[in-house]
């Protein structure tokens, strides 16, 4: 079998996982949405329904991570690579993506976007930091184990 | 090969056989996860604990055996619960062969609810109750006063301390139960909140007419409040209503009774912005709300939309329908439920899940509203009205939204959206939120002058003027400065001079005064470096500027509140974190910062209930609260009473600065 990097199949379970991640978090919001106008038939589809996509979108990174994280290719599947990849993935978040998207906000005119795209900017940092800590941990207690 | 599973070297050959399992003991369990059992260790779980109680005192009173209950704290702590009920049975429990009172102090799921003959209607349910609050208590007393004797018991930690012991003849019946909370499991939060007992024994005195509930505080001296209503719904919803403009004189109400299920429904609409539906099954308040409210709001959609479209009121061509939320819009709704085998979510039962309860509330108040709406046309018109009144605001409020983005160019600032905005408010601003007139709050801000002299005070964006006011006789001349008319009048009350003008050009001389005093604003301005740099201008070198700010606690908190303020004022621009505010100061030049922090409770209901927040958003803003991230939660400090109400901490910081 071909090396799945690279090729449509790779792309497109890139673009599936974010589809159905992207769903999940949709239908969790409706389903909200729903319950506060008194809707419980339709909240509770869309509450079981993001449960779905959710699994869906677990489906996908089980194929994924035959080559890497979704977002950046680096390898996933053990937790000592699952923080490395999430580190490098919230620290470009922080320092390149959301401060893109702050000062494209700025510049259409949408100061409270560029505000939120900032905030978000600390709040990936923030957790770049908790995972950052995490990894020690981790790494420390292996390096005792292999001691 | 080697094993990245730390674990496997701890013990060689560990051994995993049947005496490895462990099995705690109820009581044991219960003090292992209390949370489970509680909801949670803090303050609301320590109310949980007298709720308990409560709850069982008032199956008592539902089965017509008590008609008085009185919860006293003591000084030492204690919290007791006395009924005037049966007494809890002290016979020997035919199979335990331990006194029954014991049993369901010491069993979990043991209970005199499971057959359904001692009581119908009842709230506790799981049998875990008495045995719980036994468990969470480092000392516990029980006192039975039945079938002549005077029985007592003490307990430490859920077992035993004695036999129960008959201490002699009465002609008294019923129980009190006093217990102190485990200290090593409600860490820090060991105390009782006046108001929250409060609140919860007046909502059950209404529920519950001709019953007499006391609350006696005798903490630090003899306080007591008595709670005994015969008004019943109706009067909860009156003291629910009061200070409202009411729509309609009396409360609308529904009754209904069958074999399983009875149950009164009250509502009252009022011209306020934040409505508030509680659900009440078996007097339990679920907070939270759950299918009993469901089938309430369907069925109010349903009879208004029809009634709307009875009465020719909808703009057909628009396809205009009105939307539930704006039928909520300022509506008092009470729905109590008296049933049996409820359904709840959870030890706490903040969430009523019985299935048929929708269907069954939903035909009810559909039928039971329709007649009331039908027999009288004039309220009718009145209530449509009002829902597509709030409808057609809505759409106004966001057409506001739209003209800030609209005007959101470089200028960045549109003074008639501004001026809308808060001249409405202007109308019970003081009312408007706790933090606006609060003394302490406003004294923080004074506190930081180091001006001597009579220095010349500039309040900007001054509101009400309550901030310059705060510096009374420390400095000279007050001015004011405000954009809406409504607040000009205000200010005038309480400053020396006040003009009307915005932030982004100040209509002042460069270097004219001494001192600029601003509060909770610059989150509201786009660009907010520019009017911060027109503060900076009209300062004398030497001046000094005294800014308070509502900050989150952390980047953990921050993105939640920017949500949560968003959704109450849509002109939020930013959710300033501590270091960008004092980058925001010390980039415009000025030097020798200094910030105090002041912590202050804030009521949401309270601060939500304005015509910047949309029906939608207010509810909104609720969820928040109830589905707080766990990082936010665990930096961002915030209660949900046992009334549903919610009140957060919010971390106030006054900053001040000098211009060199």
């Amino acid at each position: 079998m071909t090396d799945l990097k690279g090729l449509a199949s790779h792309d497109n379970l890139k673009a599936a996982f974010a589809r159905e991640a992207g769903n999940a978090s949709r239908y969790q919001y409706f389903a909200r949405i729903a319950e506060i106008e008194g809707f419980p038939g339709p909240a509770q589809l869309f509450r079981d329904l993001a449960e779905s996509c959710l699994c869906n979108a677990h489906g996908h990174l089980d194929f994924l991570k035959l080559v890497g994280d979704p977002f950046n290719d680096l390898p996933i599947g053990e937790t000592a690579d699952n923080l490395m990849a999430a580190i490098a993935v919230g620290t470009d978040d922080g320092h390149n993506l959301y401060q893109d998207c702050a000062a494209d906000a700025g510049r259409d005119g949408y100061a409270d976007i560029a505000n939120w795209f900032a905030t978000m900017a600390r709040s990936s940092l923030n957790h770049t930091d908790k995972l950052h800590r995490a990894l020690s941990q981790l790494t420390e207690s292996l390096g005792k184990e292999e001691a | 090969m080697k094993s990245h599973y730390p674990s496997a070297s701890l013990a060689p050959n560990p051994t995993y056989d049947a005496a490895s399992i462990t099995v705690l003991s109820g009581l044991e369990a219960v003090r292992r996860n209390p949370g489970m059992y509680i909801g949670a260790t803090d303050q609301a779980g320590l109310h949980q604990l007298v709720f308990e109680l409560v709850d069982n005192a008032l199956d008592e009173a539902r089965a017509g055996c008590c008609a008085g209950i009185t919860v006293t704290l003591h000084a030492d702590g204690s919290c007791a619960v006395e009924d005037d009920g049966r007494g809890i049975p002290v016979d020997l429990h035919p199979t335990e062969q331990l006194p029954a009172c014991q049993v369901v102090l010491t069993r979990l799921h043991a209970g005199g609810k499971f057959g359904r003959e001692a009581y119908r209607y009842s709230a506790g349910l799981h049998g875990v109750g008495l045995s719980c609050l036994n468990a969470l208590s480092s000392r516990l007393t029980l006192e039975v006063w039945r079938d002549g004797g005077h029985y007592h018991q003490t307990y430490a930690v859920g077992e035993p301390l004695s036999p129960l012991r008959r201490l002699g003849d009465t002609e008294k019946h019923g129980t009190r139960i006093t217990f102190v909370p485990d200290p090593a499991i409600f860490v820090g939060s060991e105390e009782f909140s006046l108001a929250a007992l409060s609140g919860r024994l007046r909502e059950l005195a209404f529920l519950h007419p001709g019953l007499h509930l006391r609350l006696e505080d005798r903490r630090g001296g003899e306080g007591r409040e008595d709670f005994h209503y015969e008004s019943g719904i109706a009067g909860f919803i009156k003291y629910l209503g009061q200070g409202e403009q009411l729509l309609h004189p009396e409360p609308l109400l529904i009754r209904f009774q069958d074999a399983e299920l009875a149950g009164e429904i009250g509502l009252q609409w009022t011209g306020g912005y934040s409505g508030k539906l509680s659900g009440f099954v078996n007097g339990v308040n679920t907070v939270q709300g759950g299918t009993h409210i469901d089938g309430l709001k369907s069925a109010l959609a349903r009879v208004i939309n029809s009634c709307a479209e009875e009465l020719g009121m909808l703009q057909r061509e628009n396809g205009e329908h009105v939307s539930t939320l704006d039928i909520l819009e300022g509506l008092i709704g009470v729905v109590s439920l008296h049933m049996d085998a409820p359904e709840f979510e959870g030890q706490t039962k903040t969430r009523a899940t019985n299935s048929h309860l929708a269907a069954r509330i939903d035909a009810v108040v559909g039928a039971g509203l329709r007649e009331i709406l039908r027999a009288d046309a004039p309220l009718a018109l009145r209530v449509v009205g009002r829902a597509l009144d709030a409808g057609r605001a809505r759409a106004a409020a966001r057409r506001v939204g739209e003209r800030l983005r609209a005007h959101s160019g470089t200028s960045g600032f549109s003074p008639e959206v501004y001026q809308k905005q808060f001249g409405l408010r202007s109308r019970n601003w003081h009312q408007s939120a706790t933090w606006i007139a609060h003394a302490d709050l406003l004294a923080e801000h004074a506190r930081h002058l180091k001006l001597a002299g009579k220095p010349l005070l500039l309040d900007v964006c001054c509101g009400s003027g309550v901030v310059g006011a705060a510096f009374g006789n420390k400095v000279g001349r007050k001015i004011g400065l405000d954009i809406t008319p409504e607040m000009l009048a205000l200010a005038r009350t309480r400053l020396d001079q006040v003009v009307q003008g915005n932030v982004y050009h100040l209509p002042f001389k460069a270097a004219s005064v001494d001192l600029v005093v601003n509060r909770e604003v610059l989150h509201l301005l786009p660009a907010p470096e520019l009017p911060v740099a027109e503060i900076f201008r009209v300062l004398k070198p030497g001046g000094q500027f005294i800014v308070g700010q509502i900050l989150p606690y952390g980047p953990e908190d921050a993105a939640w509140m920017y949500r949560v303020f968003k959704k109450k004022q849509p002109l939020v621009c930013n959710m300033f974190q501590e270091d960008d505010f004092r980058e925001l100061l010390l980039g415009a030049g000025f030097v020798d910062l200094e910030m105090s922090e002041y912590r202050l409770w804030e009521s949401i209901d309270l601060w939500i209930d304005t015509h910047e927040t949309t029906p939608l958003h207010r509810q909104e803003i609720r969820e928040l609260f109830h589905h707080c991230p766990q990082e936010a939660r665990e930096v961002h400090s915030f209660e949900i009473l046992p009334s549903g109400e919610i009140r957060d901490l919010w971390r106030w910081c006054v900053f001040s600065v000098r211009k060199p």
